[in-house]
């Protein structure tokens, strides 16, 4: 480290690993690039937003043709002659369901809520002993769950099936939400985040007095927020389109998304319902994306570490 | 009973640990438990409440794969040729946008909402409504009905005349759409596929404490310095991270899981099925060894 001080009028800086490294004394000492490069970033950017943006459009364009123009071929993008009737459709067809169309409502909100909370606390819970208070083992468990992710979950159905019936958890709701807290990417994901938490600052914490749980809710957490809020959308919109599968059989214990698929699966009769439902599918998770996001953005003004 | 320092830590892990660990075991540990025990044995399903038979077969299942049955090295083959092209790409795409999307500028807010389309664009949920919006504008019927479709002599996959239409509308000429459409189909893979590594790689970039920028600034660095000496040191663990994931997923969608999957739940042959399944992620853990061993060495971790 002194031997940086001694180099600092030649215009060395210290790389992370505090070995000297030399920089070239830029001229004219502007950050920005140049308008040219700008631009060039700018039409790159925008084609690559088109090819994003272009799905989105097309579902709420949907939403909005009258029937004449949803089976118009070719297929046209922006729709004509806009209208509401799809929605009117669908809040119909709503009013006709066995169950009230809230009950599959809730069913949702439950499952999804139920999942994404447990899922984050018990990754998060169990990562920070893995990343910050080795154990011995706990280098084995986590190859064991890095492994387990390697395994696609649609192989392993028999066997779940299987366990979920041992448990006598089938058909209700802990059969969606108890499997949602386990998923190996979880873990792997907070492990990797929390290994780049400083260890000073736990050490200061600990001196200070604070318990274990203690450093894990008011110091580890807040850290990570950007990486469990990641986590939380993933888990989301996993959860969100989960239709209750093979583990659901009562209609009344059916999520939402269940009921958007009986109501496509009316085929050509029910193309406008069909494009509202779409719209619909699409409108929550992006709302709830677009509500965490802006937090994940918003971490770094409220981290406390300083080197 | 008086304990050890050590004893006491790793009492207190464990009791941490112990919530995921049970269900890891349940869930997830006795499904890949019994997968593999299935590899071995010849397998009865006696019905879904009476459970499974299993008797031992001397490796019946694993020398079918290899000699009997007609694809399954080439498809093995073909997914992880598709992964070697496609790994790379993602990591290299969302890297690039995570750090043009972190950057401050004016409409900064509409255009991370556009850039995080693919997060969104990955779900199932959205898969399924965007699958029903393309097969209605191509034959204008929802893919829920595939008797309709099948009748109808369409195709599933309208990916690329989905974008060929929507270019028309736009009043593209048609050469030119000709041209891009098998670039476009390509980078749209691509897109949809990186949307979690994006978000990674932004939450990454966002606890890169900026006094570290700061000192660098000031001590003149340009934007190409700081990128190389503090921003690329500092997301290098998540790159490792991000290779992996990107692995995993990719594998789950490849046509050997597909393969598999068709094999146990439509010609009922789980001792075949898990045989496929087993032998893919092996070659998927043997990838991830050698791509951590070569990432390893490169990789800093800030102490």
């Amino acid at each position: 480290m002194s031997s940086g001080t001694n180099l600092s009028n030649k215009h060395y800086v210290l790389d992370p690993k505090g070995r000297p490294v030399r920089i070239r004394a830029s001229k004219h000492n502007k950050v920005n690039r140049s308008p040219a490069g700008n631009m060039l970033l700018f039409i790159l950017m925008a084609f690559c937003g088109l090819f994003m943006i272009l799905p989105i459009v097309m579902i709420v364009n949907n939403s909005l043709k009258p029937p004449d123009e949803l089976f118009q071929f070719p297929p046209r993008l922006f729709v004509r002659n806009p209208t509401l009737d799809n929605f009117a459709d669908l809040f119909v067809l709503m009013g006709e369901t066995w169950v009230p169309f809230s009950r599959y409502i809730l069913n949702t909100l439950i499952i999804t809520g139920g999942g994404v909370v447990g899922h984050v606390l018990c990754a998060s819970l169990a990562a920070y002993p893995l990343a910050k208070r080795k154990f011995p083992g706990s280098k084995l468990l986590f190859s064991i769950v890095v492994l387990s992710m390697m395994f696609s979950w649609t192989v392993t159905q028999i066997p779940n099936y299987m366990i979920i019936s041992t448990l006598g958890i089938n058909n209700t709701y802990l059969a969606l939400i108890l499997p949602a807290w386990s998923f190996g990417i979880g873990l792997y994901l907070m492990k990797q985040f929390m290994e780049q938490i400083p260890d000073s600052i736990i050490e200061s914490a600990r001196i200070d007095g604070a318990s274990e749980i203690k450093v894990f809710w008011q110091i580890i957490m807040p850290n990570v927020k950007p990486a469990w809020l990641t986590l939380a959308i993933f888990q989301f919109q996993i959860l969100w389109g989960n239709t209750g599968g093979m583990f659901l059989r009562s209609e009344e214990l059916k999520p939402m998304q269940f009921a958007m698929q009986q109501i496509m699966a009316g085929g050509a009769a029910r193309a406008g319902a069909s494009a509202a439902v779409a719209f619909i599918i699409a409108a929550i998770p992006i709302t709830f994306f677009l509500v965490c996001q802006s937090s994940i953005f918003e971490t770094m003004t409220t981290s406390g570490i300083k080197e | 009973m008086k304990l050890t320092l050590a004893r006491k830590k790793s009492i207190v892990g464990l009791i941490f640990v112990m919530p995921f660990l049970i269900g890891f075991t349940f869930f997830i540990a006795y499904g890949i438990i019994t997968t593999v025990r299935m590899s071995f044995s010849d397998v009865i399903v006696a019905g879904a409440t009476s459970g499974v038979e299993m008797s031992w077969n001397n490796f019946v299942n694993y020398i079918n794969a290899f000699t009997v049955h007609p694809t399954f090295p080439e498809v093995l083959g073909t997914s992880i040729l598709n992964m070697i092209i496609d790994v790379p790409l993602i990591i290299f795409f969302s890297l690039f946008m995570a750090l043009l999307i972190n950057q401050k500028f004016r409409g900064r807010t509409i255009v991370r909402a556009i850039f995080f389309m693919p997060v969104i664009l990955g779900a199932p949920a959205i898969a399924n409504a965007l699958l029903a919006a393309r097969a209605m504008m191509v034959g204008g019927v929802s893919p829920a009905s595939p008797e309709v479709m099948a009748s109808l002599g369409s195709n599933l996959n309208v990916d690329v005349n989905y974008y060929l239409y929507m270019l028309s509308d736009l009043a593209i000429p048609e050469t030119l759409i000709g041209y891009i459409v098998d670039a476009v189909h390509r980078i749209n893979n691509i897109i949809i596929a990186s949307g979690v590594q994006i978000v990674i790689f932004l939450a990454a970039l966002q606890s890169i404490p900026p006094t570290v920028y700061e000192a660098a600034k000031i001590e003149g660095a340009t934007p190409y310095e700081t990128f190389w000496l503090i921003t690329f040191p500092m997301v290098s663990p998540l790159i490792l991270t991000n290779v992996v994931y990107t692995i995993i997923d990719s594998f789950t969608t490849s046509p050997v899981v597909t393969l598999s999957y068709s094999t146990i739940f439509s010609d009922y042959n789980y001792g075949l099925g898990s045989v496929f399944s087993l032998i893919s992620s092996l070659a998927v853990c043997l990838i991830l060894v050698i791509v951590a061993l070569i990432l390893g060495k490169r990789t800093f971790y800030q102490t």
